[in-house]
């Protein structure tokens, strides 16, 4: 699954789960940025910008709600993350989530229509849902191929920022590691 | 008979039959919302409905049209259930007669749906073979005496019209009764 390449990549928009680093070096916050690319991820397209700051170099994942605690603390705007799966299981979920286990079935449902709805509009790949109401936006981003990330955020949210954090922690998010 | 389009529930417990019943009868190309299953629901199958399937059935030309909506199973996914049933004309409840361990529950579901959506009900027996077996099962799950029932392979395209055909034959009894209700208020 791993194939270091950018030539095979299908979709010039699609952002990647990437890899985390590779242990190597000093295991500081401020090790190289993630820049490889595998599992496509689906976000839209924005503005190139500096890269997030990768996690450091570890072994093995931390616990997914500590890595949707630590989002919700490092983007400003976001006030809730949950992953959970496409079948509708919670994986995992900020403290700031209510812990309802019909959420994770509705965001499965309403991924599972809004496919459809992109396959009526012509394409391919579904990106994102983005669920705009009176209080703030509701983004739902596939992740991989297997599951999704669910994010509460204020309408001025920097989009920008959340794409490049979720990037740079996609592969944990999608369960590869 | 004003309106020939008819709205079916196609409901029951996970891994019943349900998609496979829209796939095989319908003649359009159904809209699905299959992903991969994931925990202990990957050991059943591969694959699940997390928001619903619809496909359609037209007979005679444009006379008389099925539009069939199916639910998932899944308990977590009742809120799918409750959007879809509203203004249905007739329930199409799949069971695995040889899940037996989904069968209490697909009771208690099968009798509440009906109690709450007043139409009549098809009850088809996927992985069966005789009507009489069927009608056993349909019975210990609750199943009245006027609700149609009928033994299936889901897996065989011809034995999911024969399901069809016996929700046409439930839909024109229905029919048929309302009409002679309506008849008969109209006398008194």
């Amino acid at each position: 699954m791993e194939s270091v390449k950018t030539g095979s990549r299908v979709s010039t928009n699609a952002i990647d789960t990437g890899t985390a680093p590779v242990a190597a070096g000093p295991t500081t916050p401020s090790s190289m940025p993630s820049r490889p690319a595998t599992t496509p991820l689906a976000p839209p397209p924005v503005a190139a910008g500096p890269a997030e700051k990768s996690p450091p170099a570890a072994a093995t994942a931390p616990p997914l709600a500590l890595v949707l605690d630590e989002l919700v603390d490092v983007v400003e705007g976001v006030h809730g993350a949950l992953l959970g799966s496409v079948d509708g299981f919670a994986i995992a979920r900020s403290a700031t989530m209510p812990n309802s286990a019909a959420h994770a079935a509705i965001l499965a449902a309403g991924m599972g229509l809004a496919h459809q709805l992109a396959a009526m509009g012509g394409g391919d790949e579904l990106r994102q849902l983005v669920i705009d109401h009176d209080q703030g936006l509701l983004l739902l981003w596939p992740i991989g191929t297997q599951r999704v990330l669910a994010l509460l955020t204020a309408r001025r949210v920097d989009q920008a920022h959340l794409r490049r954090f979720v990037q740079s922690r996609a592969s944990w998010l999608a369960g590869e590691r | 008979m004003r309106d020939h389009t008819f709205k079916i529930l196609v409901t029951g417990p996970f891994a019943a039959g349900k998609t496979s019943l829209i796939q095989s009868v319908s003649q359009t190309d159904v809209v699905s919302t299959d992903v991969v299953t994931s925990g202990d629901e990957s050991d059943v199958k591969a694959h699940t409905t997390v928001a619903m399937d619809f496909g359609t059935y037209t007979v005679d030309g444009d006379d008389v049209r099925l539009l069939m909506f199916g639910t998932p199973g899944q308990p977590r996914f009742r809120f799918m259930t409750n959007i879809l049933k509203g203004d249905v004309d007739i329930v199409a409840f799949v069971i695995d007669a040889e899940a037996r361990q989904t069968h209490a529950s697909a009771g208690v579901e099968l009798r509440s749906l009906l109690s709450d959506l007043r139409v009549p009900a098809v009850i088809a027996v996927n992985r069966c073979n005789d009507d009489g077996t069927a009608k056993r099962l349909a019975r210990s799950l609750g199943a009245l005496d006027g609700e149609s029932v009928i033994a299936c392979q889901l897996n065989d395209p011809d034995s999911g019209r024969e399901v069809v055909v016996e929700i046409l034959i439930t839909l024109l009894a229905k029919i048929e009764r309302t009409e002679l209700a309506t008849s008969g208020a109209e006398v008194s």
